[in-house]
């Protein structure tokens, strides 16, 4: 089946520092998704929690109508494996670290968009990471095309969506989480359009971390 | 002298049988343990499987209820999963709420079903708007030591597979459902979905099928759904350490295979069953 | 987590600089702090900032069966959540006072107000109305949650559009927005929450209080007036004894600053109707800052794509399966209704002695007879599977020390 790949990411931009409790916080914005997160940590953690020889990352995924419900559950558990990975939490043992993600508006690619929320909180709030991750979400639709950081349109009208994060340094698969079925030639394809356009997002995290200490360094 | 080298250092001593491409119990790098299926054993269930992959004992119930369908889908019934892992099953489980693994694995469950399109929820429509079925499938777990999410599925599937529906009219009089306990039809499966898990070790070696243990030391966990046709259903790698192209596509070459061996032993076991009567 | 407790020096500090009629960051004593609200893309979502404190609120709806005791009116439904975001010490799923403060507040301000005409939210008197449902969300604490709330609230409201309907007989057919422009809520007046922090027994009074001086306060007067000067509700809490005239001067100062308040909103709804009127762009990515050194953005851009396809083709074509392992193990059925497959680790519910080729040979050979099958000849189990239709019960393997010869009737899993 000849794919026909004209896919693009939607205009994207982050705030830093957006609050002033948080030890970290940053607003990424994808198109018209917008998602809130904020950082606290190294903290004091609960005994009952507490792990001996690292940190304790917790996340908290709060939807915007309605209580919490299993498919939070299911996205915190990527989320928290995805961070605690690419984060040092040996530095910090006995320690918590708390993500909280709020979602501001959903209009498509929302995994996508907490992860780079999440990542930049992170950046934010000065922990030490081995990598940087960034997310990044595939639709195939009907016709077999590829298109990446769907709307929720075009979500709806896909057969597959496919999420992934990508990791910085190898550029290596971190987390995925598909719905729909898809062969494997597809699979693998869309994880090497997702691999060319993490280059962007990283360049684009080195830029704004860039201009924010323009003014110190 | 082994046990008290694995108590204290357990990943040195998983490390060393690695070096030498094989695990603490005797298997292979790829090899599965083996996998039991029972099927028909809950006589108050529509549908009933009992499976077991090695020590993980998983069994899954079907209650056929009749409702009337969401105002958005007016021509589809619904089917609800839930995983329970009881405190029974292991000792990290605390009696309360469902713990974060059981919702987790209850949204597993329910996006496998949503992707693959293992039963068309048209097919569980009996009267458009008005009256449909919902399936309610309860996973419980009742022995947990490792690779729950492939044994949940499986035993879906089967149960999926055993489960009988009456026949159920609506009298266009009275317009009541009237069900005939005595005709009882089998539900049509689309697709047959097994999944295969896998773990990584130290970034590098990836062994299928972890044990509870193995699941503990991993890096990473990740889960490939496929179906009969060789299509993937679902990839679930929730974190852990990244994985190149490559080994993904290991993982599925693996995960294909699996599939077939297990499609032979549902279909097998449904023949014995069908034979008999 | 905990909050990090206000120190000594810290509380003498405030409470000396409110006696001198000074506050921590520069304000006067009836200065209110800069408030920006911004709306999203879809109808009834607004934030609010009110000088660091932040405020999300939602507006939905859904057609639900009214209240048995008023079939024709509809149902407005309120919930606040302290966002662990907000502050170290709110946590998930604890009701704390102060929540439960808030949300009665924010009832009492909108609901026993009548500000929202609920008789125009009935569809099918006694059968479906509209449940408005507000939810708001505090994304950060800096003081003075309470009237950041109304504001969010009350302009969330404003800006809500819900879906029109259509009624025929008893069918209702609600239509999407494509269809036809989805209508207002009627709402007859803005009620809006005023507070008063008191210092030294009511000595003091400081309007909008920030976080730091709401710690060190002794009581809190707020006030839900619109701006027609009608007060909607007055709350006094901590215990502080107030004198009339305090209270009269409190709510002349809510007068002016709701008024101020009602038109920075209606000025705000303005402006995004125009934006979405003439096509413009709006929504929470506009309105992000494009001046902060904090804040970037980047434009749409497309992904290069070059040699995706020879990349997918050739990680495929280097991971082929292997061909000779084309052979399937075939599963072993013991009994109808059981099967096996797989020599990898057995379970430990039997401790097994024997080789597996034993028992596989044991099983291909009993597997026609029926009745009563052995899986393991070992004398520490008991591997037996009965016939389910002889309606014996079934136990799939034994556990006992000694050697059993007989099968124990045991009941199996129901």
């Amino acid at each position: 089946m000849e794919v026909e790949l004209c896919p693009i990411l939607r205009s994207f931009g982050s705030e830093q520092n957006v609050l002033s409790r948080p030890d970290g916080s940053a607003s990424f914005v994808q198109g018209d998704t917008s998602v809130l997160a904020g950082v606290y940590g190294p903290a004091e953690v609960k005994v009952s929690k507490e792990i001996y020889d690292r940190a304790t990352l917790e996340v908290v995924i709060q939807p915007k109508v309605g209580l919490p419900s299993v498919r939070e559950r299911a996205r915190e558990q990527c989320i928290r494996e995805t961070c605690e990975a690419a984060l040092l939490s040996t530095l910090h043992p006995r320690s918590s670290l708390t993500l909280i993600l709020q979602v501001v508006h959903d209009d498509g690619s929302l995994l996508a968009c907490y992860l780079n929320a999440a990542c930049m909180a992170l950046i934010d709030a000065g922990l030490p990471m081995s990598s940087l991750f960034c997310g990044i979400t595939c639709a195939i639709n009907t016709e077999g095309q590829i298109i990446t950081d769907p709307s929720v349109q075009q979500e709806k009208e896909s057969r597959a969506l496919l999420t992934f994060a990508i990791d910085s340094v190898e550029r290596k698969v971190m987390m995925s989480s598909t719905k729909g079925s898809f062969s494997v030639k597809e699979l693998q394809q869309c994880i090497a359009v997702s691999q060319k356009a993490s280059e962007e997002i990283f360049q684009f995290y080195r830029d704004s971390v860039k201009r924010r200490y323009s003014k110190i360094m | 002298m082994a046990a008290g080298f694995k108590t204290a250092e357990p990943l040195e001593y998983h490390r060393s049988f690695l070096k030498e491409n094989c695990r603490p119990d005797g298997r292979e790098l790829g090899e599965f343990r083996a996998t039991t299926l029972n099927i028909g054993s809950i006589n108050t269930a529509d549908g009933s499987a009992l499976v077991k992959i090695g020590n993980t004992t998983v069994i899954c119930g079907i209650k056929a209820e009749l409702a009337a369908p969401t105002v958005d889908a007016p021509e589809s019934g619904y089917i609800v999963p839930n995983v329970d892992l009881p405190p029974l099953c292991s000792s990290r489980f605390r009696p309360g709420p469902p713990g974060e693994k059981a919702q987790a694995a209850s949204q597993f469950v329910a996006d496998v079903i949503e992707s693959s399109d293992v039963i068309q929820k048209k097919d569980l429509c009996i009267e458009k708007g008005k009256l449909c079925w919902v399936l309610y499938c309860d996973i419980m777990c009742l022995d947990y030591d490792g690779n729950l999410l492939d044994a949940c599925i499986i035993a879906l599937l089967a149960a999926l597979k055993n489960a009988q529906l009456p026949e159920v009219t609506i009298n266009k009089e009275t317009d009541l459902a009237e069900v005939d306990f005595q005709k009882k039809n089998r539900l049509k499966i689309n697709r047959h979905p097994t999944a295969s898990s896998f773990s990584v070790f130290d970034d590098s070696v990836i062994i299928v099928d972890p044990t509870a243990e193995e699941e503990g030391l991993s890096t990473a966990l990740m889960t490939v759904v496929t179906d009969e046709e060789d299509r993937l259903c679902m990839l679930h790698k929730p974190g852990g350490s990244s994985l190149s192209g490559e080994k993904l596509q290991d993982c599925i070459n693996r995960a294909v295979m699996r599939n077939r061996e297990v499609s032979k032993l549902i279909d097998k076991v449904m023949e014995s069953v069908k034979a008999k009567k | 987590m905990k909050d990090t407790p206000l120190s000594n020096c810290e509380r003498q500090f405030l409470l000396k600089a409110v006696e001198e009629k000074k506050r921590v960051d520069g304000r006067q004593t009836y200065d209110y702090r800069n408030i920006k609200i911004t709306f999203g893309t879809e109808y009834g979502c607004c934030i609010v900032d009110l000088g660091k404190t932040r405020i999300l609120a939602q507006v939905s709806c859904e057609l639900v069966p009214p209240k048995d005791s008023r079939p024709t009116e509809g149902i407005l439904f309120f919930n606040l959540e302290l966002s662990p975001m907000a502050s170290p010490a709110f946590e998930l799923g604890r009701q704390s006072e102060l929540l439960v403060k808030l949300n009665r507040q924010l009832e009492r301000c909108l609901r026993n107000s009548k500000c929202i005409d609920t008789e125009s939210l009935c569809v099918i008197s006694g059968e479906k109305v509209w449940q408005i449902r507000v939810d708001v969300h505090v994304l950060n604490h800096d003081g003075n949650l309470m009237d950041a709330a109304s504001i969010a609230a009350i302009a969330a409201l404003s800006h809500f559009r819900r879906p029109e309907v259509a009624i025929q007989g008893r069918d209702i057919t609600v239509f999407t927005p494509e269809e036809r422009d989805p209508i207002p809520l009627s709402i007859y007046h803005m009620p809006i929450c005023v507070s008063f922090a008191f210092f030294q027994q009511g000595t003091y009074l400081l309007v909008d209080p920030c976080e730091r001086e709401e710690r060190v306060m002794d009581g809190l007067l707020v006030i839900a007036m619109n701006k027609h000067r009608e007060i909607c509700s007055i709350q006094s809490s901590g215990g502080i004894m107030l004198l009339k005239e305090q209270v009269l001067r409190c709510s002349k100062i809510a007068s002016v600053k709701v008024s101020e308040i009602t038109e920075l909103i209606n000025k705000a709804l303005d402006n995004d109707k125009r934006a979405r009127k003439e096509g413009g762009k709006f929504g929470f990515a506009e309105s992000m800052p494009k001046e902060r050194i904090t804040a970037l953005k980047k434009d749409e851009a497309p992904v290069e794509m070059t040699d995706v396809q020879d990349t997918a083709n050739e990680i495929i074509s280097r991971t082929e399966a292997q061909p000779d392992i084309v052979k399937v193990p075939s599963p072993v059925v013991p009994a109808p209704g059981t099967g096996q497959v797989g020599e990898g680790l057995l379970n430990t519910w039997g401790l097994e002695e024997e080789e597996d080729e034993e028992e596989e040979q044991h099983e291909k050979e009993e597997m026609s007879t029926g009745e009563v099958m052995v899986l393991s000849d070992s004398e520490e189990d008991d591997v037996v599977i009965l016939n389910p239709d002889a309606n014996k019960p079934k136990r799939l393997e034994g556990g006992s020390k000694k050697g059993v010869e007989a099968p124990k009737k045991q009941k199996t899993s129901h």
